[in-house]
């Protein structure tokens, strides 16, 4: 904006200026607590003579890197380090704010949609779209954040809480589907129910009773809600509920056993394989048992033959 | 848009007329509601005999036994088996009671995580087997009569086509026995999505989720109309002690073991094997044809849970030539808590077994040739040296056939099967009777 260039700040001079007086400051703190553990014949000389060199080491260690960070290169590198971070959040921000109005387009275009007629009893018209959309937004912009690689020793435990962060949205993803769906009968019977009591007004039938009315709708609703479930559309969206459910669940299962192995709580794991043990054993047990009593009761028989 | 054309001063008069009726109705029902209220379930009184970790047998004993074989009654997993005696009056416990009938029912328990690895093999020829040689060995019988319901009539059929030796008569009611049709939502449901895996993942499949379910099976009538008729009604202390007691009911659900409800879905469900005689149990195969006792079949006309389709198949099925299928015009749970088809339904079922009591009877004695080794072993167990036998002798040929009867209502509740609701159809098998 000032003719500078992309690369250069222009807070070079200050962050310079800043790291001078930080390091100078740090160094007479490190000389100062040096001098304090000058042996003055006092017991425990020994320890205090180690402690004394610790500190001259440690400032020595101290002046030699803020040496270094107060090259200019030094700190034109930083600075140039940090200049990423906003661009960073600034592509993040972009994208999601992206991703609203495309989702505020559709809901507008919706708004529009309801004015007219809907097709009573049929569900292909179902807008799966807009969740359809935040699916593949999720997708497409977000899930790579939490599928960044880890590194380092705790690599395998940030990958598990990243794995139940990304089931759990697509989870909730696919139960707000599941949810609207059930909705969609309740919009459809609204739209026949309105078409119905205007040509009910036109014919002249009108009923003194609301009890007629809310029995005209619920049928309408049963009817509908019977056709939504028999439907492949909504065995789709179960299907796909489901299956978000059963790996959200395994993902929050993988991470809180592992965060439990920390502390002296048995986990489900543990649990089930024991379980399993006690199972295996008592059908063991039961089956050596039967075979024993048969083989007891068959003794007295055939001393009788 | 134009003006709607009902009059608004009509709807605001309704309105305040509705008013006043809805402030009378507040204000009595808050006396019933806040007053005392009889929703106690299964009061009739029982005994519990034999307990093998969460299953449980209750004893029923009538005031006069007139029938010589006891009834054990095997609920389904799912729900519990007090829906079978709800309320004095309607409690289907208490109608074989009343008939002399000594009542044997398998209350299943709440499985908790540790029992997930249960699989219906478990159930069929671990807890059942073992319950039905302790109510041989109590009675001193080779044979019982067995009634299933629902998913318990499944694990009845299985079971009698695995011990037919040891079961006189079976009795099936809203059993599914054929999974592979389009008429029921849970068929459908079960096939295309892989509700199978919920079951792995919470450890055993969570009752709220399959209640869940259920009540998505209909929501606009089981969420919404249902609160609205109790709304309209909660004035009516009869009625809503009526409506708490199966909201207690309907809720109290225990969790299915993941196990069993794995191979549900996919042996019966998704691969239909039990119909087609393929299932395979521990090993065994579960061949339908080996169910040659009395089968008597009932199902309702309306039930959306387990449509006819899914019922009507089984007496074709077995081997039995004594079958007769009943369709009741109700539904699923309709058959159990209607008082006019508790009328008909119970009592038909004890003529029923009344009829076939000394049918093909086996003598029990001490001694036998012909014992299998697992009844041997079972006596052994219980410290006798004695075993029950196992002779079979070949049930008699009965012809026997109901005529169809349209269900249009024109005759009183009876007791036979020809009553006015009551569809008994052919079974395809046997020749009318001539009169």
């Amino acid at each position: 904006m000032d003719g500078h260039s992309k690369d250069s700040t222009g807070t070079e001079p200050l962050v310079g200026e800043w790291m001078k007086q930080f390091m100078a400051f740090w160094e007479s703190i490190a000389r100062t607590g040096a001098e304090a553990f000058v042996p003055n014949g006092m017991p425990g000389k020994t320890q205090q003579e180690k402690i004394r060199k610790h500190w001259e080491t440690g400032g020595k260690m101290f002046q030699a890197m803020a040496a270094f960070l107060n090259k200019p290169e030094t700190i034109e590198g930083i600075l140039k380090g940090l200049d990423t971070a906003p661009d960073l959040l600034s592509e993040l921000v972009r994208q999601s704010w992206e991703g609203y109005f495309d989702l505020q387009r559709q809901w507008l275009e919706r708004a529009v949609k309801m004015g007219s007629e809907t097709q009573a009893y049929s569900f292909e018209d179902i807008d799966q779209d807009t969740f359809k959309f935040i699916r593949e937004m999720y997708e497409k912009e977000f899930r790579k954040f939490v599928q960044i690689p880890q590194l380092g020793l705790t690599r395998i435990h940030q990958e598990k809480f990243n794995q139940m962060i990304d089931r759990h949205n697509l989870f909730q993803t696919a139960l707000g589907e599941f949810i609207y769906i059930f909705y969609v009968p309740i919009e459809k019977t609204t739209a026949v129910m309105q078409e119905k009591l205007e040509s009910m007004a036109e014919t002249g039938e009108i009923h003194d009773e609301f009890k007629a009315y809310y029995n005209m709708w619920i049928k309408i609703l049963e009817g509908h809600y019977m056709t939504l479930l028999k439907s492949p559309e909504y065995t789709q969206v179960m299907d796909n509920t489901i299956e978000a459910l059963v790996k959200y669940k395994t993902a929050r299962e993988d991470f809180l056993c592992d965060m439990l192995q920390n502390f002296p709580i048995p986990t489900y794991r543990d649990m089930d394989a024991l379980y399993k043990d006690f199972y295996v054993l008592k059908k063991k047990i039961r089956e050596i048992s039967r075979k024993l009593d048969s083989h007891l009761s068959e003794e007295p028989i055939s001393e009788s033959k | 848009m134009s003006q709607p054309k009902i009059a608004v001063d009509l709807i605001l008069k309704t309105l305040t007329e509705s008013t006043e009726q809805v402030k009378t109705r507040a204000q009595k029902a808050s006396e019933v509601l806040l007053g005392p209220l009889e929703t106690d379930l299964a009061v009739t009184p029982y005994e519990v005999v034999y307990e093998e970790d969460r299953v449980k047998l209750k004893h029923y004993m009538p005031e006069k036994v007139t029938h010589k074989i006891p009834l054990l009654v095997v609920y389904a997993l799912i729900n519990r088996e007090t829906v079978l005696d709800l309320q004095p009056g309607r409690s289907v416990v208490r109608t074989f009671l009343d008939k002399g009938i000594e009542v044997y029912m398998v209350d299943w328990g709440y499985p908790t995580r540790k029992d997930r690895y249960i699989t219906i093999d478990d159930h069929v020829n671990g807890y059942m087997d073992n319950i039905v040689d302790v109510i041989r060995e109590r009675h001193g019988l080779a044979q019982i009569n067995l009634m299933g319901i629902c998913m318990g009539g499944a694990f009845s059929v299985m079971y009698s086509a695995l011990h037919p030796e040891k079961i006189k008569n079976l009795v099936t009611t809203v059993t599914p026995t054929h999974f592979d049709i389009d008429t029921g939502l849970l068929n459908i449901w079960m096939r295309q999505t892989r509700a199978l895996e919920i079951g792995d993942v919470y450890g055993n499949m969570p009752s709220d989720v399959m209640n869940l379910g259920f009540l998505l099976l209909n929501p606009a009538r089981l969420i919404l109309d249902k609160y609205v008729g109790f709304l309209e009604n909660m004035d009516k202390r009869d009625f809503v002690e009526n409506f708490v007691r199966m909201e207690k009911w309907i809720f109290d659900s225990p969790d299915v073991p993941a196990a069993t409800f794995r191979q549900f879905i996919e042996d019966c469900y998704q691969k239909n094997l039990l119909i087609q005689s393929r299932m395979e149990l521990g090993g065994h195969r579960v061949d339908l044809k080996r169910i040659t006792m009395p089968l008597l079949n009932i199902y309702g006309k309306f039930d959306h849970l387990v449509p006819p389709e899914a019922c009507e198949r089984l007496t074709r099925a077995v081997g039995s030539e004594d079958t007769e299928d009943i369709c009741l015009n109700t539904g699923h749970i309709g058959i159990y808590v209607s008082g006019k088809y508790q009328a008909e339904f119970a009592p038909k079922i004890a003529a029923w077994l009344k009829a076939r009591e000394d049918h093909g009877e086996k003598t029990v004695g001490r001694e036998s040739t012909d014992a299998s080794a697992a009844e041997k072993g079972k006596a052994a167990s219980a410290g006798q040296k004695a075993s029950i036998t196992a002779e079979l002798r070949r049930p008699s040929r009965q012809k026997n056939r109901e005529k169809t009867v349209s269900g249009k209502g024109k005759t009183p509740g009876k007791e036979k099967a020809t009553a006015s609701d009551v569809t008994s159809a052919p079974t395809g098998r046997r020749r009318p009777k001539r009169p």
